[in-house]
């Protein structure tokens, strides 16, 4: 029966793994820049939906929906007047600029917020839900099944959106796009955007689940690189699955091997993905 | 004559004015020469961040309630203080490089050890390379001082005097319990703390049938709380910082797993994990810490009483003063009763007043054994009770009798 609980803790844990890591595959593989700031927006998020808890009594599941405009704004913002210029620069030079972009964000939040760790209590607790002798809590539950909403809501948008269709164009060939008469500049700033407000959505989540603090966004920022290997880049299944197969792993690693080599085993994972399927899982450059 | 001295006024002025200048420049040279300056290598960035926000809190309040007074008292006269920080991004080697740019480069006097015991005996070789006299805050296992080096001193008594009267209070409270599981974060002092645990367990006859050590950074301990479950044992045992702690208390209670005892190393010293584990999930947890701040001890510091160290430090930043805030402040006092004793700041000299001190500080007396340790007092333990923190030993300061959680 441990197994059972265990493959349940690795899948709702694989869901949250899935949210935090498609923002920063449609970042990816739209704009080519591996945004280094994603962690600190996650973050971000995990403050506003605190915040509001706390100051207004605001629940984090509307804190989600409150949370879409400004992200939205704010990523739209940032790639419209700071990252749009190094579009066409080589890698290095954005894998740079996003990295100044995540030192600025992550010392801007220890001066405002401090680096105590702060979890979003919920008066009165949740609880847990039963299902036989398999427990899982209700708040991870709950956060489970908005992840996997918000990440099928991206999935429907780049599908069945003109401006879905638009970002995945872009993506597939920029040329071509904009010779098809797509404003490819500002689909850069939307897809950005897009993947923004799915950071700042995952952040107020993971304040119901995980303690927080303005340090924890390289460890976000790695569980979704390594997301965005296993499951395939510019994928929101592939998302999905990463997450998953990264959940599970990481779960039964740390049954079988000990949960301190829980983590290795998932890296080792991904080291054997980038020489033996580099493309990931469910990964098709271009296509939905 | 008037005529004469009116034709010199230029002449004059110009070389009153460079005589003050060069008075100035004089009276800053000698004010610069006299100030102790102390070296502290802390991990201002990266996970350890908010370990270093504290100490740096605990430092300065020292160093600006020592200079509001005069500066510290070297023979006839006082010398101002000053702290030099260096980051070393929470990465171990680096610690040791920013201590070595501390004692070289910045030419510091006196050196306080970087964060935690891993990082101490690292950048221990240090302080004998170039006799620089080092206090260490917040190394507490012994394996830090055993290598005979006579410039390291630590003001944290051995981990084993934080296990040994938990064991003591648990066993005596319930002679039944047998059974413990462990769970440590894989780092140097949880590591520690954990063997010493096992030692100290085993000792009264409690067996270890659950020992599980996570990885840094890991955000899900599900899988392993699952298993210690099914184990079933009588006290749980947790070793790791604040966030592991909360996360681990958190989950815990999500999985129902819980026992007549649980222990947290160090968390619930701190006033926020009752916070961040709310007030059900901090409850009858127990812990153990250096320093409390319902401690009453009188002092010969700049502070006067454990109380008048609290009252200054809320008064500076407005919360409650933690366990790893007082070991930074209690360094800086330390090293300024050695220095007033020796009369010097001369390294050796300083050196042998600490070898042979006996301080009374807010944080306790402090004196230290051949190996350089703090043997000088009893760390107070303390069990989360309604909400708010009780010290239950040692007896002179206890608040509360420990519970049980079934109770």
């Amino acid at each position: 029966m441990i197994y059972v609980q265990v493959l349940a803790n690795g899948i709702v844990l694989g869901c949250l793994y899935a949210l935090i890591a498609s923002g920063f595959s449609l970042v990816w593989s739209v704009l080519n820049i591996i945004n280094l700031v994603h962690g600190s927006l996650i973050v971000l998020g995990a403050y506003l939906a605190w915040g509001l808890h706390n100051s207004f009594g605001v629940e984090p599941w509307w804190s989600l929906l409150i949370a879409i405009p400004p992200f939205f704004l704010l990523g739209y913002l940032l790639q419209r007047f700071v990252i749009n210029r190094v579009m066409s620069a080589p890698v290095l030079v954005t894998l740079t600029l996003t990295f100044g972009l995540e030192l600025i964000a992550s010392n801007v939040m220890l001066y405002f917020f401090t680096a105590d760790y702060r979890r979003l209590l919920l008066q009165p607790s949740l609880g847990s839900v039963e299902f036989g002798s398999v427990i899982i809590p209700a708040d991870r539950l709950g956060a489970t099944v908005l992840a996997l909403l918000m990440t099928i809501a991206l999935y429907v948008l780049l599908r069945q959106s003109r401006i879905g269709r638009a970002i995945v164009a872009v993506r597939v060939d920029s040329e071509a796009a904009k010779l098809m008469g797509v404003n490819v500049p500002n689909i850069y700033a939307v897809a950005f955007g897009i993947g923004t407000v799915m950071a700042g959505c995952a952040g107020t989540l993971m304040a119901v689940v995980f303690p927080f603090s303005p340090v924890v966004s390289t460890t976000f920022l790695g569980k979704a690189f390594v997301v965005c290997v296993l499951g395939g880049l510019g994928s929101v299944p592939g998302a999905i699955v990463g997450g998953l197969v990264l959940g599970i792993t990481e779960s039964f690693g740390s049954l079988f091997f000990g949960a301190e080599y829980a983590v290795t085993l998932a890296f080792s994972l991904l080291i054997v993905f980038l020489v033996v399927r580099p493309q990931g899982i469910l990964g098709r450059w271009g296509f939905e | 004559m008037q005529e004469h001295l009116k034709n010199r006024i230029p002449q004059l002025s110009v070389t009153f004015f460079v005589a003050l200048a060069a008075m100035l420049w004089t009276s800053a040279t000698t004010l610069a020469q006299d100030k102790i300056v102390f070296g502290a290598p802390l991990p201002i960035t990266g996970g350890l961040s908010p370990e270093a926000a504290k100490a740096q809190q605990g430092y300065e309040i020292w160093a600006e309630t020592v200079n509001a007074k005069g500066g510290i008292k070297v023979g006839d006269k006082r010398m101002m203080v000053e702290i030099e920080y260096v980051d070393y991004q929470s990465s171990t080697p680096k610690a040791v490089q920013a201590a070595e740019q501390l004692i070289t480069q910045k030419k510091v006097n006196f050196l306080f050890a970087p964060f935690g015991s891993g990082a101490t005996k690292a950048s221990s070789t240090l302080a004998a390379k170039y006799k620089m006299v080092t206090l260490a805050p917040t190394a507490s296992s012994p394996q830090v001082y055993d290598k005979g080096n006579k410039y390291l001193f630590g003001i944290y008594t051995p981990n084993e005097t934080l296990t040994i009267p938990l064991v003591n209070i648990v066993t005596k409270k319930d002679a039944n319990l047998k059974t413990m599981a462990i769970l440590a974060r894989n780092d140097f002092f949880p590591l520690a703390m954990a063997k010493q645990m096992k030692q100290s367990a085993s000792a009264k006859g409690i067996k270890v049938i659950f020992d599980e050590k996570f990885a840094i950074n890991t955000l899900d301990h599900s899988a392993t709380l699952t298993q210690m479950k099914a184990a079933d044992p009588d006290w749980i045992f947790v070793t790791g910082y604040i966030n592991d702690n909360v996360l681990i208390r958190k989950q815990m209670l999500d999985q129902k797993v819980t026992a007549p005892v649980v222990t947290m190393m160090t968390g619930p010293s701190y006033p926020e994990f009752i916070t961040a584990a709310g007030r059900e999930g901090a409850e009858n947890v127990t812990g153990a810490a250096w320093w409390h701040p319902a401690l009453q001890y009188k002092s010969d510091d700049v502070f006067g009483s454990t109380q008048g160290y609290v009252e200054a430090f809320k008064k500076k930043y407005g919360v409650v003063p933690d366990y790893g805030h007082a070991s930074h402040t209690a360094v800086g006092v330390v090293f300024q009763a050695a220095i007033e004793k020796a009369g010097s700041i001369d390294p050796e000299k300083v050196r042998d007043a600490l070898a042979t001190l006996n301080a009374k500080t807010f944080h306790g007396p402090i004196s230290f054994s051949e190996t350089g340790q703090a043997n000088s007092y009893e760390p107070p333990v303390f069990q989360i009770q309604d909400g708010e923190t009780r010290i239950i030993f040692p007896d002179v300061v206890k608040q509360s009798e420990f519970r049980l959680n079934k109770e």
